[in-house]
């Protein structure tokens, strides 16, 4: 009886606290459906009077930004940016949870170190720097900023993934005739998966979500990504809320995906059994 | 099949000057199962790690047969092992655990499946083939990770302390299903183990270690009868052997007012004037009659079948004042073995004689054996 009454509260609080954190989505979902004028309307109405469904068409053709391409651009730089952290990533991680050698642990701080700085921070630096390679104002620009960003959470979650596969099911591959290739393919990566979904699925949205280095990094509208392409509905005299929140919702969908999925993968205790 | 040969083999661990394994000179023969045994850090692990190629030989060669293997990758060395946390594919069934290398090799999914099967009997694992590992008990595991080895047909067999995870009772059955199936395979095997117990019943020859140097490399029964050395002397045999420091006179060692005659070739054989004498605790009389060196039984350990006294020996025997020598400990305590249900009490005093034959005599200095 007690229990059943816990249980009550606990739902009810719950759901309470779900809903005060939904509910700038649930603006933001209504707000994309309103028509401009209603957006603006003293005093504001939850939902819409008439439903503007075409805010979602009309947004990818309007004069404040090609936001085509913009998702273009933010695809190919998360993409790019999850890919080259990856593979920088991936030999690290292994390297480092596998081998002692002299300043491996300096080596692991220091990677520890970038994760610390802020975009921001290096800004400027990172723009001349671009100037001089000439690739200033490009996607490869991004994709770079983005992996050398995420890299060290990358190798770090590996890192630690790697280390809690113990050395004799390696060793046994090996003994089983696997080269350190096959053993790496077949045996580790499949036990260290869970760990490359999650590396690859933060690396990836904190890429899509990236916003001040590409504000600075990328002045041609073309090349920016929605996180910059958002701001230009935003404007001296006036703002197209309703692309705002349209835009906002393309921009969130692929992350509660992702997040979502991140739920499934992070099964712990993949490994349990493998040794006594 | 084939013989397995370390010759000088040397491991150096970084940041140490001390080999972990020292000038290693062994041969196994074919078919033979060797057992490599020693207390903790005495390279026996490392050893075998060397044949297998998980470490380096950093002087000396290992051949199997005549194949050099030294600086061969372990795959392709021919070697099955198995592992003291047996080092299953956590994310493969026992099946594919098994068929592992198999696969590896390209060999014909019927084959396999048959060659799997044929492991599986073998070890009662039929009904277990499409699990994973952790769904498996610890005995159950073990047979897993030796199905692995024996399904390869290996030309050796490595195995790294196999039977540590388990508990006594299914440790000791393990132990003669491990040994019973070694020799109907045939397969050259080395088995590292620091149990004592499992060296002596398993193996054909066993080689005690100690601080990467081999000691001795002998049957079972020749460990038992003749070691080379007090460390041997003292490691082989549960309970120990009682490792008794005596004085040399002109009519031979003296122990608590016994004498133990020593023989021409012993005596020219001797360093200095002190010797070791070791007497296992089967190798006593107990008498009565007050004949023999004076005792205290302190502890009477009754194990049904046998009883073990720790006995206390007179302050006569304890002023015996050598430095005892190597591992060899001073003699408080004398143990002797006495038929079961015996009925000696805690308290009661006893008279020890060794009886003529059991006794072994050891150079005090150098702590090796003296000529019988």
């Amino acid at each position: 009886m007690a229990r059943e009454k816990k249980r009550w509260g606990l739902t009810i609080v719950g759901t309470v606290v779900a809903l005060v954190f939904l509910f700038p989505y649930l603006i933001m979902l209504v707000g994309a459906f309103k028509p401009r004028r209603e957006i603006l309307q003293v005093p504001p109405a939850y939902l819409p009077d008439n439903w503007e469904p075409g805010n979602f068409l009309t947004m990818w053709d309007t004069p404040e930004t090609p936001l085509p391409f913009n998702l273009l651009s933010t695809v190919v730089i998360s993409l790019g940016g999850t890919a080259l952290a990856l593979l920088a990533a991936l030999p690290a991680a292994y390297y480092t949870a596998r081998h002692r050698f002299r300043l491996r642990l300096p080596f692991l701080l220091l990677v520890l170190v970038t994760q610390m700085l802020q975009p921001t921070v290096l800004a400027s630096g990172l723009f001349r720097e671009f100037v001089e390679l000439g690739i200033n104002d490009t996607w490869l620009a991004m994709i770079l900023v983005n992996a050398a960003f995420n890299l060290s959470f990358a190798v770090w979650i590996m890192h630690s993934f790697f280390a809690s596969v113990p050395n004799e099911i390696e060793e046994a591959a090996w003994l089983d005739g696997c080269s350190k290739g096959q053993s790496l393919r077949r045996i580790m990566l499949p036990l260290v998966w869970p760990g490359i979904v999650t590396a690859v699925i933060f690396t990836f949205i904190a890429c899509w979500n990236e916003f001040a280095a590409s504000l600075i990094l990328l002045p041609t509208d073309v090349n920016q990504p929605l996180t910059v392409a958002l701001t230009r509905f935003i404007g001296q005299y006036e703002s197209a809320w309703q692309y705002v929140f349209a835009v906002s919702i393309i921009g969130i969908l692929p992350v509660v995906a992702l997040f979502a999925l991140i739920e499934k993968h992070l099964v712990s205790g993949l490994t349990a059994g493998g040794v006594k | 099949m084939a013989t397995v040969t370390f010759d000088g083999a040397s491991r150096y661990y970084a940041g140490n000057d001390k080999p972990a394994v020292d000038q290693l000179d062994l041969e196994v023969e074919d078919g033979e199962f060797l057992v490599l045994v020693g207390p903790s850090g005495c390279g026996k692990s490392t050893t075998l790690r060397m044949l297998a190629g998980l470490e380096g030989v950093d002087e000396g060669a290992i051949r199997i047969g005549e194949r050099e293997v030294t600086n061969l990758p372990p795959k392709d060395r021919d070697i099955a092992m198995v592992f003291q946390n047996y080092a299953l594919y956590p994310h493969m069934t026992v099946a594919d655990n098994i068929g592992f290398h198999l696969k590896i090799k390209k060999m014909p999914k019927a084959e396999r499946a048959e060659r799997i099967q044929e492991a599986a009997k073998l070890l009662d694992l039929e009904p277990y083939l499409e699990r994973k590992p952790a769904k498996l008990s610890g005995g159950q595991r073990q047979r897993v990770a030796m199905g692995r080895a024996i399904v390869r047909r290996p030309q050796v067999f490595c195995m790294d302390e196999p039977l540590s995870n388990l508990d006594a009772k299914l440790r000791v059955q393990t132990r003669t299903q491990i040994a019973s199936l070694q020799r109907r395979l045939g397969v050259t095997t080395i088995y590292v183990t620091h149990d004592q117990v499992e060296a002596m019943t398993m193996g054909d020859r066993v080689a005690v270690l100690k601080d990467g140097v081999l000691q001795q490399c002998d049957t079972p029964i020749g460990l038992f009868g003749k070691p080379k050395n007090l460390f041997v002397a003292g490691f082989i045999g549960s309970p120990a052997m009682n490792l008794i420091p005596a004085k040399v006179n002109g009519e031979g060692a003296l122990i608590g007012g016994q004498t133990i005659p020593l023989t021409p070739a012993q005596r020219s054989a001797l360093t200095g004037t002190n010797v070791v004498v070791g007497v296992r605790p089967e190798g006593w009389t107990l008498k009565s009659d007050g004949e023999g060196i004076p005792a205290m039984v302190e502890v009477v350990e009754e194990l049904g079948s046998d009883q073990f006294l720790y006995c206390s020996t007179s302050a006569e025997l304890a002023s015996v004042d050598t430095e005892p020598a190597d591992e060899a400990e001073a003699p408080h305590t004398v143990t002797v073995r006495a038929p079961g249900m015996s009925a000696f009490q805690r308290g009661e005093k006893v008279a020890l004689v060794p009886q003529p034959g059991a006794v072994h005599l050891f150079d005090a200095e150098s702590g090796d054996r003296l000529p019988d």
